[in-house]
């Protein structure tokens, strides 16, 4: 297995409290800190983004940042990108379960459904592939253009 | 705008406090004293919109921070939110030393009594500053 954990890619997601696109969101990016990639995954805090948090702002000057959206706000891209620089990628969660859901009532994780659950692994499936996306580029950029494997341990590039 | 108090958590994506944090606050405004008290989307707040800072600006405020950098405290004063009480989630574990809590994914059914304590004392500020207004 080929590891590149000196490649460093940062998500920046909403974890609002605003609506049920931030429950989603949060989750999709914890259940990605909890998988093994070939690569390193840092959750960059965004209301200590915000507050001034100089370390997360750092990471996401020096290393590629994706910016994971619960609502069609985009606080977490404009948050990088006023503080940071530009992002490398935006997802928003309302493009996979509709505006409307993702702006319906907050709900709490002890309250998660089964269709609950789904959204938050089609999400995670889309953050996966943004981010396996990006640590190609930069092992290409670094000049170790081999393939990433998944998280499996293997070369099949199948997760666990 | 309404005139409920703003419970307001930092929903720190790092560590287990970050997530009873938020939990809490779900309880308590969805749960305990939905009459009273809302909760607001913090980084929405901190993006400076007019219409972020017209549901803060000059509003009772209860914060919850997960960890030592307060930035639901802090952030909730920067925008003009009047903050009556700092909350740090970490003390109420304090009370548990031992317990297996969960993580920043997840909580354990231990990690769900400390939610439910922290919310109780959230709602009984809330009742108690409803009570001074």
């Amino acid at each position: 297995m080929v590891v590149e954990k000196n490649i460093k890619i940062g998500v920046v997601s909403c974890s609002g409290e605003d609506c049920l696109g931030g429950t989603i969101s949060r989750m999709a990016t914890r259940k990605m800190m909890d998988e093994n990639t070939a690569y390193t995954v840092a959750t960059l805090c965004l209301p200590l983004f915000l507050a001034g948090g100089e370390e997360e702002r750092g990471f996401a000057r020096k290393y590629p940042t994706i910016a994971l959206e619960g609502c069609s706000k985009y606080c977490a891209k404009r948050a990088t990108e006023k503080y940071s620089g530009k992002v490398s990628d935006v997802l928003n969660v309302a493009d996979f379960i509709g505006d409307e859901m993702a702006e319906s009532k907050l709900l709490s994780t002890r309250n998660l459904t089964d269709e609950h659950m789904q959204m938050i692994n089609q999400v995670l499936t889309e953050l996966r592939k943004k981010l396996d996306a990006i640590a190609k580029d930069c092992a290409v950029a670094n000049g170790s253009d081999h393939e990433l494997t998944g998280n499996c341990g293997c070369s099949c590039g199948g997760n666990k | 705008m309404s005139k409920k108090i703003k419970v307001i958590p930092c929903s720190g994506m790092g560590k287990v406090f970050g997530l009873a944090a938020r939990e809490a606050a779900l309880k308590a405004v969805d749960e305990l004293v939905p009459d009273e008290a809302e909760t607001l989307c913090l980084a929405y707040v901190m993006t400076g919109d007019e219409a972020a800072k017209d549901k803060i600006e000059g509003y009772d405020c209860i914060t919850l921070d997960g960890c030592p950098a307060l930035c639901a405290a802090k952030s909730a004063a920067i925008c003009g939110g009047i903050v009556k009480e700092e909350y740090r989630v970490v003390d109420a574990f304090k009370k548990h030393r031992g317990i297996k809590a969960g993580g920043a994914t997840t909580l354990t059914e231990d990690g769900w009594m400390v939610v439910d304590e922290i919310a109780a004392q959230i709602a009984d500020k809330v009742k108690e500053l409803g009570k001074e207004a």
